[in-house]
């Protein structure tokens, strides 16, 4: 084995992977020997009406016994579906070729017998949104004894066995595996294991689910843990217990790791290396450092400058232009040719070369390979592929690509320049005591958690204070961001401020008049609060157009057809969807057109507060710049007040000036989100942005004093 | 909701049901032309009737009365636990229900099982092989199972199996053997029914991802489809057999005639032909009470298959 096993005093939080010097990465490129899992040409294809669609189009990579890989990449650049091909999962379908070699054995070629044997002793995978992972029907305790019995004894498994017919199987032997069920559980972290046996997944919230995924898979002491988007859907704290887990498993254990991923700060804390996927192709491996510091790539470059936590703050950050290509396309040439800036005709056409770039730095993809390069730390000015060029062109307005249902059309966002922004952003956050819009006093909202009907007849007073006494005001102008766990009430303290939901206790207060709830809003009220759901694409009615679901908050407020439709084409034009839009479904738009939709139609009635509920996380980064972009020229625009709710604390220290933190109802903090971010006082706040992931620490370090223990590193970013 | 609560409900509401349908049947037998009396008689004395006689008789089943008041002592009666006596025999209507139910019980659980033991494999099947050979052929033969006829399949088997090939007796009641063709004969139609909608329930669970995770943990094809999945599919279905027990019952009724088994169809035939309203009525009663308490159990059943069901209908 070449791949020098990671040692523990190296991936403890205190010292991330990241910081460790390249050269002990030496043997770990694509090339070195990985005899766990060597993935040869993979190409899976899956049939439709014209032309199949090219899911992942010859990727080549390996891990080694021990080893912890990221695979990255946008949503639908094929890094899933690599995934359920290694453990044989894809679909019947499906049109798979090249290799898979597992432990010695062909995944592609392997018989239903060989690949039992695989899941059941070598590979174990979780899969994404867990929630529907697990079996409804049937406890948690059976499912993890169920794991282990396969691993046990994986050809002989009898279906009288596994239904508990009596006579057929061993009331002692499943009781056995409960019990080591409740261990599992109690290695991930799950609190009264032998209780949590018994229980079915609706029954546990989405961290513990995720949890019992994670010991499912374990429950077979895999060599190999496929982990895809693990902690995409759990708050921070649990996030990074999470992480801690795996690199504990990894350490005691050996056990490699393959974490799929879209969240590059995941990766800088826990892989040794990294394999980069773009439109079905690795375009970039190498030790997880070198990548993330120095890219080879331009779209790896361009995907970490993306990132909020590496652009100043109020700055516009850097978005990439164009749509990925559509996986039906004949494929020649460099995929990435259409929205790369360095990209020559040579580009365009035949088989781009993959070049070693020595030292054991990894491999790229790319013509446009600088050898030479220094391993100096990456310098963002010298960015190539950014959002210089959609500044600049008018003429590339409708793109080609921008056609295409996954585009995202960049339009009117060029109207917005970063200049505007610091213009005005300085002023709103400088203005310490500018008139409150909004002001909370004292309020709490009680929810009964009496059980059954009986239980509310005799008048049982369980209750839940899901907010708890909370003075707070939102000032005109400014964004005010509200973080905190899952549950800490930063949900309810929104929909208390919209009139969803109104408070037991305590005054609401807009422009100085107290509120009640949407019933006893009057129409200026409601007009005056926007909101963008969390999860737009259930928000939005699909049976409604474009133009539909923007219009109807006019409607309802009895605006003219035409002036509607005036109306509607405006704020369509600012959120930068083009008319042709208007007309489609909410099925027939990406991710981020979808965000777009939702957030004209917060902007329709011109509110003065806009409330956003988890705006962007569930984008991809590019995207995710993007609209981030676009709520940050919406706000200099129209004047515009936000509440930002979100759990991604990068995210949060992009765009707020202040911020507020939550923890079970209260408000723990409140603050410049300097101070808060820099120099937290509560307790809480340093535990929460200690369990961040950090993408690039070394940056800062030395920059900036740290504040208290090194809590707040994780969130700092260079001063220039 | 909790058990108490649910299961007072439930009563309420089934009294509520077996209420409205004594007010209909009472209401429709008397609405039918044609003096019962008079056809009662008839046919006893196989000659028409004098009036005195016709007279006396109805003065002693209390048919002098106001219909509303007959209904009214009726169900005074029934509540007294008495559902009268016939009109030809004087044998309690209760005892003639108690002979035969056990046959029609005995037909319903096993036809119920010939039906499941067909659909579940061939609807498990053919989702799996969507598209196939195996998915079409089961397809077409629940097709031909839904459009044939009970009685007709049924006299196919008895002229194959017993008067053909003699493995079988063909008709009566009382053994095993006696109940193997009406058994078939009812599963069969059931089957079919039961075969799609277990077929378009699997290919929907079949999709979802804990299927996968099943698989994953390398556990066999077998065990995934019919533990991981089935127990999921069967959800839905159980909902549709709780509906289904009614065409049952109807069934019940042609099979029976057809096989001669003295069960209670055939006893609410011959009672509907000689106008004996005391048995029709209490047949009624005793078959929608069975109804009422079957859903009852149904609905129980879900919590078992689904533990995110809370009873009384809303989803956790
Ligand atoms: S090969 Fe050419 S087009 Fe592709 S990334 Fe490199 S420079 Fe850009």
């Amino acid at each position: 084995m070449q791949q020098p096993r990671k040692t523990a005093s190296e991936s403890t939080h205190s010292t991330p992977a990241f910081d460790t010097d390249d050269t002990t990465h030496t043997a770990c490129t694509a090339e070195s020997t990985t005899d766990l899992l060597t993935v040869e040409g993979l190409r899976v294809q899956f049939p439709s009406p014209d032309e199949p669609v090219r899911a992942v189009d010859g990727v080549s990579f390996g891990i080694a016994d021990g080893e912890i890989v990221g695979l990255v990449g946008e949503s639908g650049c094929g890094k899933s579906v690599t995934a359920r091909s290694i453990i044989g999962l894809d679909p019947p379908e499906a049109a798979v070729r090249g290799s898979i070699e597992l432990d010695g054995t062909d995944v592609t070629a392997a018989s239903e017998r060989q690949l039992r044997r695989l899941r059941g002793d070598t590979v174990s995978m979780v899969f994404q949104n867990s929630m529907e992972t697990l079996n409804p029907v049937l406890d948690i305790g059976e499912q993890i004894a169920e794991s282990t019995k396969v691993h046990d004894h994986p050809d002989s498994q009898r279906l009288l066995d596994y239904l508990h017919a009596p006579l057929f199987s061993s009331r002692a032997d499943w009781h056995e595996r409960r019990e080591h069920a409740a261990d599992l559980l109690d290695q991930v972290g799950i609190a009264s294991p032998e209780e949590r046996v018994d229980d079915y997944p609706h029954e546990l919230s989405g961290g513990q689910i995720q949890r019992v995924a994670i010991a499912l898979a374990l429950a077979s002491d895999p060599d190999l843990l496929i982990a895809d988007e693990p902690t995409t859907a759990v708050d921070a704290t649990t996030q990074a217990q999470l992480l801690d887990r795996f690199r504990h498993l990894n350490d005691t254990r050996g056990m490699a790791l393959l974490l799929i991923t879209h969240d590059l700060s995941v990766v800088a804390e826990l892989c040794d290396r990294v394999v980069v996927m773009y439109a079905g192709q690795v375009v970039e491996t190498g030790p997880a450092g070198r990548v993330l510091r120095d890219p080879s790539h331009p779209y790896t470059r361009a995907l970490l400058d993306c990132l909020p936590q590496r652009v100043d703050r109020n700055e516009r950050l850097p978005t990439i232009e164009g749509a990925v290509p559509d996986p039906t396309d004949d494929r020649s040439g460099c995929p990435f040719a259409p929205r790369c800036e360095r990209a020559t005709d040579d580009c365009r056409h035949g088989d781009v070369p993959t070049i070693d770039l020595g030292d054991g730095r990894g491999t790229a993809t790319c013509y446009d390979v600088d050898d030479s390069r220094p391993a100096a730390p990456y310098n963002r000015p010298g960015i190539t592929v950014t959002a210089a060029s959609d500044e600049s062109d008018p003429t590339r307005e409708p793109t080609p690509a921008a056609e295409t249902p996954a585009a995202e059309t960049p339009s009117s966002e060029s109207t917005a320049r970063s200049s505007t922004r610091e213009k005005t952003r300085p002023e709103s956050t400088a203005d310490g005591d500018r008139e409150p819009l909004v002001e909370l006093e004292g309020v709490t909202k009680q929810y009964a958690t009496a059980n059954g009907l009986i239980d509310r007849l005799f008048g049982a007073t369980a209750t839940r204070r899901a907010v708890a006494d909370v003075d707070l005001e939102i000032r005109a102008g400014e964004t005010l961001g509200l973080v905190g766990e899952t549950g800490c009430g930063k949900t309810t303290l929104a929909e208390l401020v919209t009139g969803l939901e109104t408070p037991t206790a305590g005054e609401i207060r807009f422009g100085g008049d107290p509120v009640g709830g949407v019933e006893s809003r009057s129409a200026e009220t409601l007009a005056d609060v926007g909101v963008v759901f969390q999860n737009p694409r259930s928000s939005l009615n699909p049976r409604l157009t474009v133009e539909q679901l923007v219009a109807e908050p006019l409607r309802s407020r009895g605006w003219s057809t035409d002036r509607r439709r005036e109306r509607v084409r405006t704020v369509l034009d600012r959120v930068g969807l083009s008319e042709h839009r208007a007309r489609s479904y909410p099925h027939e738009l990406s991710g981020g057109q979808v965000q777009r939709v939702a957030i004209a139609r917060a902007i329709t009635p011109d509110p003065t507060l806009v409330v956003l509920d988890e705006p962007v996380s569930a984008l991809d980064v590019s995207i995710q710049a993007r609209i981030l972009n676009l709520l940050s020229k919406l706000q200099a625009e129209f004047g515009l007040t936000y509440l930002l709710i979100s759990h991604d604390l990068a995210v949060v220290e992009h765009v707020v000036d202040r911020v507020a933190v939550m923890s079970r109802g209260e408000l723990v903090e409140i603050g410049p989100v300097d101070r808060g971010f820099d120099q937290p006082t509560h307790p809480y706040t340093k535990t929460l942005l200690a369990s961040i992931p950090s993408l690039s620490p070394e940056e800062t370090a030395g920059v900036r004093p740290s504040a208290s223990d090194g809590v707040s590193s994780s969130l700092d970013r260079p001063t220039r | 909701m909790d058990d108490a609560t649910y299961l007072l409900h439930r009563l309420g509401t089934s009294i509520i049901v077996l209420l409205g349908v004594s007010v209909v049947t009472y209401g429709l037998l008397f609405l039918t032309p044609g003096d019962p009396a008079e056809v009662i008689l008839t046919q006893q004395l196989d000659r028409q009737p004098s009036a005195a006689e016709i007279e006396s008789f109805r003065a002693t089943h209390g048919m002098d009365d106001p219909i509303p008041v007959q209904y009214v002592n009726w169900v005074t009666d029934v509540l007294r636990g008495d559902l009268g006596t016939s009109y030809y025999s004087d044998t309690a209507v209760s005892t003639l229900i108690v002979d035969a139910l056990p046959l029609t019980i005995e037909l319903a659980v096993a036809s119920l099982l010939v039906a499941l033991a067909i659909a579940i494999p061939t609807g498990v099947l053919s989702a799996v092989h969507r598209g196939s050979a195996i998915d079409y052929a089961s397809q077409l033969g629940a097709l031909v199972g839904v459009s044939m006829p009970n009685f007709w399949l049924g006299y196919l088997l008895i002229l194959v199996f017993a008067l053909t090939l003699g493995f079988l007796p063909v008709a009566g009641a009382g053994s095993y053997g006696q109940l193997v063709l009406p058994a078939i004969t009812l599963g069969t139609g059931m089957a079919a029914v039961l075969t799609r909608l277990i077929r378009s329930s699997m290919l929907e669970v079949l999709d979802e991802a804990y299927v996968d995770t099943a698989r994953s943990k390398g556990l066999r094809k077998r065990i995934v489809l019919y533990k991981h999945a089935l127990r999921n599919a069967l959800v839905p279905v159980v909902t549709i057999l709780g509906v289904q027990l009614g065409s049952l019952l109807n069934g019940a009724v042609v099979v029976e005639i057809v096989f001669q088994r003295p069960g209670l169809g055939m006893l609410l035939v011959d009672a509907v032909f000689e106008r004996n309203y005391p048995v029709v009525q209490g047949i009624t009663l005793v078959t929608a009470g069975i109804f009422v308490g079957t859903n009852v159990l149904v609905d129980l059943s879900y919590r078992y298959l689904d533990p995110r069901v809370e009873l009384g209908g809303e989803t956790a």
